[in-house]
């Protein structure tokens, strides 16, 4: 399965969505750890908007590849980060982060029991990412 | 704010209206042709159409509303039971007029069903119910099946208010439709999903006994 | 941008589920209804919470135009009206309003809906006078502008100026473009 994890932060980098996609994923010991690794990634992706020397706007960091999976962060006007980690033969990760940005905008954005900037805790969101997700080769 | 039936009111006189005291005309004066209103536009033809995501929004907000002026679960369908009611009326109305020649005052019971299920359904939601079942357990008592609601497509009810459903909504549009139609009911949603349709909803209708009269 | 121009359409036709306008109208009704008899006729305070529920729908709204469009910052206050307009009109309720009474420095515009147009207000008429002089029925539509603007780092204020609802010719919703909220931009954006 080409997508491993799915990461949502919010726009002060608070961890709101995290899931694991697939079989016999290993698991992080304490569930405070992914709220952790969230803050980190947004500390570094704002460093990485100041690292470019050239006088052209940089976006921050975009993709991190390492040596058996990729992560990918797609961040929007708004400042939430859609952040996807995959497998290195997955293609075109662009359109799965703004498809789960477009399920995000459906099923949590109009949902009237889900709090701006809170965990996500909605059904039919969970349900239509898994549904989407596993469509992806 | 409604779509009731009032004589035609311009809503104000014209700039261009002559002014009758100085006019002197030996024929009959003509009043002046009253400015287009609301009444003066055909109801027949369907209207368009808008995004589901337009109507969730208002929707979910009418729902935060509702909730933040609700003590329990049961205020709250309550509250969006009344939302509905006003909706309703109107839809008969417009669901009856649009049928033309073919419309027909429905005074037996089945018709009368069939009629919410089909017609009252496909001016709503733009196509017929999934299915209506006569109750075994309860007389007067019949359920009208939606697989898959479409007020309630984006809304996930938390588990802590799961005897909640939103399409009480629906139940008050329904409601007072048959009120409307001289059938008085109750109507409450209720969710009952299969595999198939997890997000399956069943409008149970229960009419009060002045309707046996009508079966 | 050409782009600006296209899209709203294209996201009309191909990504969007549609409902019949009747029962979004007769939904709409219902909530002004309700609110005028929970607030006992107070327009005032009627008006205020149409706009305080349009707000919170821009701050959700602005997510689906941005991940259906894909659209990118706007350079100018041009740029964003045309984007409410074509896109943001567009993509949720199929109807284009204009643009028009710009202010010299570009920070003023109004969104003019022509009778007959908006479709929050279709077989809608006010009788009550008292309801005509105060109520400002598509208020809702101002808060989701001032929403959705600021989730995109502008803060503006809205209000309706005329409507057709009160009697005058056209519908008229102003937009005030205060300023933009440079700390809240993303850091990696300009």
């Amino acid at each position: 399965m080409g997508v491993l994890s799915i990461f949502i932060l919010s726009k002060a980098g608070g961890l709101i969505y995290h899931k694991d996609f697939g079989f016999g994923l290993k698991k992080l010991n304490n569930s405070n750890d992914y709220l952790v690794i969230a803050g980190t990634f947004h500390s570094v992706h704002a460093l990485t908007t100041r690292v470019n020397p050239l006088n052209t706007h940089s976006s921050g960091l975009l993709t991190m590849e390492m040596e058996t999976c990729t992560l990918h962060c797609l961040q929007t006007l708004t400042g939430l980060k859609f952040v996807v980690v995959t497998d290195n033969n997955q293609s075109n990760v662009s359109v799965v982060s703004s498809t789960i940005y477009e399920i995000y905008s459906d099923y949590v954005m109009k949902n009237p029991f889900y709090t701006l900037d809170m965990p996500i805790r909605c059904h039919k969101f969970d349900r239509a990412l898994n549904q989407y997700i596993s469509t992806v080769e | 704010m409604s779509v009731a039936p009032r004589p035609a009111v311009p809503a104000k006189p014209s700039s261009s209206t002559p002014n009758f005291a100085h006019e002197r005309n030996d024929s009959v004066s003509t009043p002046p042709p009253p400015q287009q209103t609301v009444y003066d536009r055909s109801l027949a033809r369907k209207r368009g159409e808008v995004s589901l995501s337009a109507f969730a929004y208002i929707f979910s907000e009418a729902v935060q509303y509702c909730h933040s002026r609700s003590k329990d679960v049961s205020e709250l369908e309550h509250r969006l039971n009344l939302l509905g009611r006003h909706i309703g009326v109107r839809v008969l109305e417009l669901t009856v007029l649009r049928e033309g020649k073919n419309a027909k005052r429905e005074t037996r019971l089945m018709p009368m069903l069939q009629f919410v299920h089909t017609h009252i359904w496909r001016t709503l939601f733009n196509r017929p119910a999934d299915s209506m079942q006569v109750s075994t357990e309860e007389q007067l008592q019949y359920m009208i099946i939606d697989h898959r609601p479409l007020v309630t497509e984006y809304i996930s009810v938390p588990r802590d208010m799961s005897q909640l459903n939103c399409a009480a909504l629906v139940a008050g549009i329904v409601q007072s439709v048959f009120s409307a139609a001289q059938f008085p009911c109750k109507v409450t949603a209720h969710s009952m999903g299969t595999d198939e349709f997890p997000d399956r909803t069943v409008y149970v209708v229960k009419f009060e006994d002045s309707v046996l009269k009508r079966v | 941008m050409s782009k600006v121009r296209t899209i709203g359409a294209d996201v009309w036709k191909h990504k969007t589920d549609k409902v019949s306008l009747e029962l979004f109208t007769l939904m709409y009704g219902s909530i002004v209804s309700q609110l005028c008899d929970d607030f006992e006729h107070d327009y005032t305070k009627v008006n205020q919470q149409l706009d305080k529920m349009g707000y919170n729908i821009g701050l959700r709204l602005i997510e689906e135009v941005l991940a259906k469009t894909g659209l990118p910052r706007c350079h100018s206050f041009r740029e964003t009206a045309d984007a409410v307009t074509r896109v943001g009109f567009k993509m949720f309720l199929n109807i284009t309003p204009q643009l028009g009474n710009w202010s010299v420095d570009n920070k003023q515009f109004s969104i003019i809906f022509p009778p007959g147009t908006n479709p929050l207000v279709e077989f809608v008429e006010c009788y009550d006078e008292r309801a005509r002089r105060e109520l400002w029925y598509s208020n809702i539509l101002a808060g989701v502008i001032r929403g959705a603007l600021e989730m995109v780092q502008l803060s503006c204020e809205t209000e309706f100026v005329s409507d057709v609802l009160q009697g005058a010719a056209q519908t008229e919703l102003r937009v005030k473009i205060i300023k933009v909220l440079e700390d809240e931009v993303p850091q990696g954006e300009e």
